[in-house]
């Protein structure tokens, strides 16, 4: 994935797209954002200078995705293999019923991209009358987080088998890049050298957020501001 | 002496408590559990496979087009040939003046229903010509719809896969055998 | 054989060993895991096949195609973007992408409701029926229209950019009462200039899309000017040349470093309300240097030179006033903050720039403006001769429906829906704008004859009107409060009758144009459920009181439902063999020419609503400005003409002509010393439509936390008061007075407060009420005295520790 923040205007339709998409609960109260469970958090980012010299972006922040080999930060933590990368997709993802609540691995995290239930998930009643069925609800006490919408990429999968074209050449896009107006984040085969996404990560506008850590994320963002490459690199 | 007797009349007593218990839990863990585990649930009204032989499976059974399967067909196919009754039969009743008069879904009990967090598709299977009956019973010659076993601990039928049996099939083949490649 | 406590234990062994030879323990186990998954309590998603219907969204005026995902095709799970349609290619505004959590709010209306104790008491609304609830609508509508006050019946409607507007409009008009108002919007300003200066009854347009070079004089463009959707498909195009270079420039002149500010290539930091300033000293540079298209201003504008008045007195014309000492760069730069230097740079850049356009967009996010100023930023584009044929300014399209309207409509028409406020005594302006203002005003000082019935339609100006406390003031001098909103919002709270509307998505609805789109567009929006509650379309209201009251206003309004309303107006508009329906994909809307007709791909009416409703929209093109004039002149006016002889100071030459001149604010400076401004965000509604708590859930920690609103406070203005971050505060206004946190932000200037918009409701449910401060009860309208419009720029204001 690769997100162009000189073209997003914060409008929030990804986060919200991901939230509606992937049934992600709310409560009365959102504003602890230490509580509050987003899958796609966008963060405030500014320059630190003073009026009128100031400038600020926002910076749409899903799961990493983190590529370091082996294992993710994540994955190398969990005591009980509810999180995994898939090696051919190369999406790590969660599983609710069998996590077991302990956290490692959003302590291992360096992206902030995991949370926890502390509650029951609740919608009002006629709200869950809108609830997909394409992804499962989750319950108090497990780690939840951005998939790239996988449950869309097994239903290109299955749609490819039907139609007898190569699984592995399925393309889909997740509710982010599908809601976003101004089209700023691209997904794709990032080994494909091809593919739109390859080339973006080959910009000499892209950077990668704490690309020091070396965990290889799968998220490339584009910017032309220098200040916005150095705050990708120690300020999460 | 005494002690002796009663140790040797106690041997061989014990030895038939032992023996006793252990049958009479052999009965009751393979007999009797099973029974009692799974309480019978009937169908809202018998479907004949048998009757339906003038369609092919894929008119009721099919794909849609985005990959999915419709698994058990709802009530528009059904109306199709039966807007009013076609037999005399009792289930016929039903479906007419329950169902499809009142416009309701038939609340069938799915003998597969698999959890919220599971993921199966059927296009991948079929793909690789994995017949149906190798997963579901063989309806072909079917005229009543089995009794339905619901698992009074779980509440899935009794005919549910379980993941072990996915996992065992996934490794044979070589399939993906991730987590994420069944839960969603 | 005595059983013992030996044999117990040994039969005790043998159980235990035959029990796990059974499969009972390991069954057991697995179902218990198995069992401890099941959280009963935790919804489960209906299973079922999912479809795919496409519709357009009619939430707000931006016209995106649509398309619901549906399980079971009744349950809606989700809102995406129609990529086949060329508004908003498969992109969604976050609002649209919640759009979902209107349809299945909890605080929705479940049928008609009757107020039974005293007006604003909750639990006084007792259910009715509809027809219960219409008769007594009809008794009092038929009571007024006979004892000859029919303008004894008002309402007020959101809704301007589709078929309700011309509906209600066929209404009052047949009813024969003046008495119908839109919420304020920009677009009026917008519609003014256009009638001033071009002499059309359509609000202004750009093209943004084929711009290079764009001059936005406080327009938040990326925040839901216009329509939200094309902005952010032009914004997008205006980035594409990729390596971070854009195509075009986008130049932000604002006070605060809003989202437009921080994306635009350069930032023009002005004091608040002097944007105007700074465009009439880029007029004053671009006329001083010969900058201007003196060839298209020499033979299509009247004004720029010395002009001639009706009575023969030659006036001196905008050259004269724009070349004025008072807006040479160096006296601009003390006023607005900006360099003389930088405002000679900007005005040569957009002079000599391709392709260059200049936009402006009210004070407070979509609220008219000063028309003064709002002409002051027409002229840069008149100087820059965007109006030339194919040029980036032109107008709305009307969509032409006439046609074939059947001879009642027409006569409908023709009978003048006299429903500007001019023809209420005593609120006489030169040139009457949007009038809600002033009906408010006169309603609430005691209307003669007074008003009995007031509908309220897809509006809630109890909290979304700004200075709100104008309409709660009027509302208690109005006998009868009619709300037809689907949700129990702050309006329908106040109303003695509600009959609730459809939800969005739930009845037929249209879009009839876009604002600021200079191509024309007319789209509709098709159910995609069932009403889920017992509610009916306000439009069918409407057609079913007509038809009740009998008479002309039956005959006007003949048809049987809102549905057949619309498939008559698409019959109409495939009679008139115009336009083309965009049903593939990448079809370019900006690239149309009005020089250059579409043919039409649709046969008749019938294939032209089937393709409608498919969710794709049908386009002309754009309007030839120069052929459209309808000016007295025949040129465009720079000149305001027509405000002569009506009342004004008409000795000073400067009346007739676009200059500075800000309605001040009131209040004491002393007092208060500071100016407040509200902000829109696209991530937080705040019209009529409450935030949903998806959206809700996207605000930063430093705009809502927990209940409390913070203000934006430049550090150096919050310093001297002795606030740091999160201060508590009391923010004082002549308005009134809130409590308030202080975020510390460099983005404010300093001397200012910056207030987000849309929060503070006290109506909805716990996922919305009381959450901060409405910005609307705090701010001040000015009302502009040439157009009678409520403007708000700013607001003095004082902020102290709490």
């Amino acid at each position: 994935m690769a997100i162009d923040l000189d073209r997003c205007t914060g409008c929030m339709a990804c986060s919200v797209a991901c939230q509606a998409e992937n049934n992600v609960s709310f409560r009365a109260d959102e504003s602890d954002k230490l509580r509050s469970i987003t899958w796609l958090e966008v963060y405030h980012l500014q320059n630190g200078k003073e009026y009128p010299d100031y400038q600020f972006t926002y910076l749409p922040r899903p799961c990493m995705h983190c590529d370091s080999p082996h294992h993710s930060p994540c994955t190398f933590v969990c005591p009980v293999n509810a999180t995994t990368r898939d090696e051919v997709s190369g999406i790590v993802n969660h599983i609710y019923p069998r996590c077991i609540g302990c956290r490692y691995c959003i302590v291992a995290c360096p992206y902030h991209a995991r949370d926890f239930n502390w509650w029951d998930p609740k919608w009002p009643k006629s709200m869950e009358s809108m609830l997909s069925p394409e992804v499962s609800t989750r319950m108090r006490g497990v780690v939840e987080k951005c998939t790239f919408c996988h449950h869309r990429l097994l239903k290109a999968r299955s749609k490819a088998y039907l139609d007898g074209i190569d699984p592995n050449e399925a393309t889909y896009v997740p509710a982010c890049a599908e809601a976003c107006p101004t089209k700023a984040i691209t997904f794709g085969n990032l080994l494909d050298p091809e593919s739109e996404v390859a080339k973006l990560s080959k910009d000499p506008r892209a950077f990668r957020i704490l690309a020091k850590l070396n965990t290889e994320p799968k998220v490339y963002y584009l910017s032309k501001h220098q200040w916005v490459h150095k705050l990708g690199d120690n300020s999460f | 002496m005494k002690e002796e007797k009663k140790s040797a009349s106690g041997k061989g007593v014990g030895g038939i408590f032992f023996f006793g218990g252990f049958i009479l839990a052999l009965i009751f863990g393979w007999i009797v559990f099973p029974n009692l585990l799974f309480s019978e649930k009937a169908q809202p009204l018998n479907f004949s496979h048998v009757a339906h032989q003038d369609s092919t499976c894929d008119q009721c059974h099919s794909f849609n087009p985005d990959g999915t399967y419709s698994g058990i067909p709802r009530l528009d196919n059904c109306v199709e040939c039966h807007e009013s009754p076609m037999t005399s039969e009792e289930s016929e009743r039903i479906l007419v003046e329950e169902y499809i008069q009142k416009q309701q879904e038939i609340p069938w009990k799915v003998y597969a229903w698999q959890p919220d967090n599971v993921f199966f598709s059927h296009a991948p299977h079929q793909a690789k010509n994995i017949e149906c009956t190798q997963c579901h019973r063989d309806v072909s010659k079917e005229a009543k719809l089995p009794p339905y076993s619901e698992n009074r601990l779980t509440g899935y039928s009794k005919s549910t896969m379980k993941m072990i049996d996915c996992e065992k099939c996934h490794a044979q083949m070589g399939a993906n055998n991730n987590c994420q490649v069944c839960h969603k | 054989m005595k059983f013992g406590r030996r044999a117990f234990l040994q039969f005790a062994a043998g159980a235990v060993g035959g029990t796990l030879l059974s499969p009972m323990p390991w069954r057991l186990a697995d179902d218990t895991a198995i069992w401890s998954q099941n959280w009963s309590w935790r919804p489960s998603p209906e299973r079922g096949p999912i479809t795919t219907v496409p519709t357009v969204c009619t939430l707000c005026q931006g016209g995106c195609g649509i398309q619901a995902r549906l399980v079971n095709g009744n349950r809606a799970i989700f809102l995406e973007g129609n990529p086949v349609h060329p508004v908003n290619a498969g992109g969604i505004c976050p609002l649209g992408a919640a759009a979902l959590q209107y349809l299945y709010a909890p605080y929705r209306i479940e049928q008609p409701m009757k107020q039974t104790r005293a007006r604003g008491e909750a639990a006084g609304f007792q259910p009715i029926s509809w027809s219960e609830a219409l008769d007594d609508l009809v008794k009092r509508l038929a009571r007024l229209k006979s004892e000859g006050t029919p303008g004894g019946v008002a309402c007020i409607t959101g809704s301007r950019w589709n078929s309700m507007d011309d509906l209600w409009a066929r209404f009052f008009s047949a009813y024969g009462s003046p008495g119908l108002f839109k919420m304020p919007s920009h677009s009026d300003s917008l519609r003014a200039t256009a009638k001033l200066a071009l002499g059309k009854d359509s609000p202004l347009a750009f093209a943004l899309e084929n711009a290079s070079y764009v001059l936005s004089f406080g327009a938040a463009l990326v925040e839901g000017w216009g329509a939200p959707a094309r902005m952010q498909a032009a914004f997008m195009r205006w980035q594409k040349n990729g390596a971070g270079k854009g195509a075009a420039k986008l130049v932000q002149v604002e006070s605060r470093c809003s989202m437009s500010a921080a994306k635009a290539d350069q930032w023009v930091p002005v004091v608040p309300g002097t944007e105007a300033l700074l465009a009439l000293g880029i007029a004053h540079v671009m006329v001083k240097e010969n900058l201007y298209d003196a060839d298209f201003v020499s033979r299509g504008v009247l004004g720029f030179e010395d002009w001639t008045d009706m009575q023969g007195k030659v006036r001196s014309g905008f050259k004269k006033i724009a070349l004025s000492a008072a807006y040479a760069p160096d006296q601009v730069a003390a006023r607005t903050g900006v360099d003389a230097a930088k405002i000679q740079g900007l005005a040569r850049e957009f002079a000599s720039t391709a392709n260059a356009v200049a936009v402006w967009g009210g004070g407070q996010h979509n609220v008219p403006g000063n028309i003064y100023h709002e002409m002051s930023f027409f002229a840069l584009n008149v100087l820059r001769g965007n109006l030339k044929s194919g040029g980036l300014v032109s107008l709305v399209p009307d969509v032409p429906f006439q046609p074939a309207d059947d001879q009642t409509a027409a006569s409908a028409e023709g009978g003048a829906p006299q429903v500007k406020l001019g023809s209420v005594p005593g609120t006489r302006v030169p040139l009457p704008g949007n009038g809600i203002y002033g009906f408010l005003d006169i309603l609430t000082r005691g209307m003669i004859p007074p008003l009995e019935v007031l509908f309220v339609h897809d509006a809630n100006p109890a909290y979304s009107l700004p200075e709100n406390k104008i309409f709660k003031a009027a509302l208690d001098k109005v006998g009868y409060v009619v709300s037809m909103s689907p949700y129990m919002d702050e309006t329908a709270m106040t109303a003695d009758l509600i009959l609730p509307n459809h939800a969005a998505f739930e009845g037929f609805e249209d879009v009839v144009g876009l604002p600021g789109v200079p191509y024309a567009y007319y789209a509709v929006s098709r159910p995609i459920l069932k009403p889920r509650k017992d509610t009916k379309h306000s439009g069918d209201v409407v057609l079913q009181l007509s038809k009740a009251l009998g008479g002309n206003v039956a005959a006007a309004l003949p048809w049987a439902s809102y549905e057949e309303y619309l498939k008559n107006r698409v019959n109409a508009l495939a009679a008139s063999k115009r336009g083309a329906v965009a049903d593939k994909k990448d079809i370019d809307l900006s690239r149309l020419q009005s020089s250059v007709s579409v043919s039409p791909n649709f046969k008749d009416g019938t294939d032209l609503w089937k393709k409608l409703t498919g969710g794709f929209c049908w386009y002309d093109v754009p309007v030839d400005v120069r052929s459209a004039l309808d000016t007295d002149s025949g040129k465009i006016e720079l000149a305001f003409r027509a405000i002569q002889g009506k009342g004004l100071n008409v000795e000073d030459d400067q009346v007739y002509l676009p200059h500075f001149k800000p309605l001040p604010p009131s209040g004491d400076e002393k007092e208060y010393p500071l100016l407040l401004l509200s902000y829109g965000m696209l991530s937080l509604s705040c019209e009529n439509l409450a935030n949903p708590p998806f959206m809700t859930k996207t605000l930063w920690d430093f705009v809502l936390k927990k209940n409390d609103l913070f203000v934006e406070v430049n550090p150096s203005t919050a310093g001297p008061l002795g606030m740091s971050e999160g201060s508590k505060a009391v923010l004082k206004t002549p308005q009134g007075e809130v409590a308030v946190r202080v975020h510390l932000s460099q983005a404010a200037r300093p001397g200012a407060i910056y207030m987000p918009q849309g929060l503070g409701h006290t109506a909805y449910d716990e996922y919305i009420q009381g959450k901060g401060v409405n910005s609307n009860s705090v701010v001040e309208v000015q009302v502009d005295p040439i157009t009678g419009m409520g403007t708000v720029w700013a607001t003095r204001a004082q902020l102290r520790r709490a």
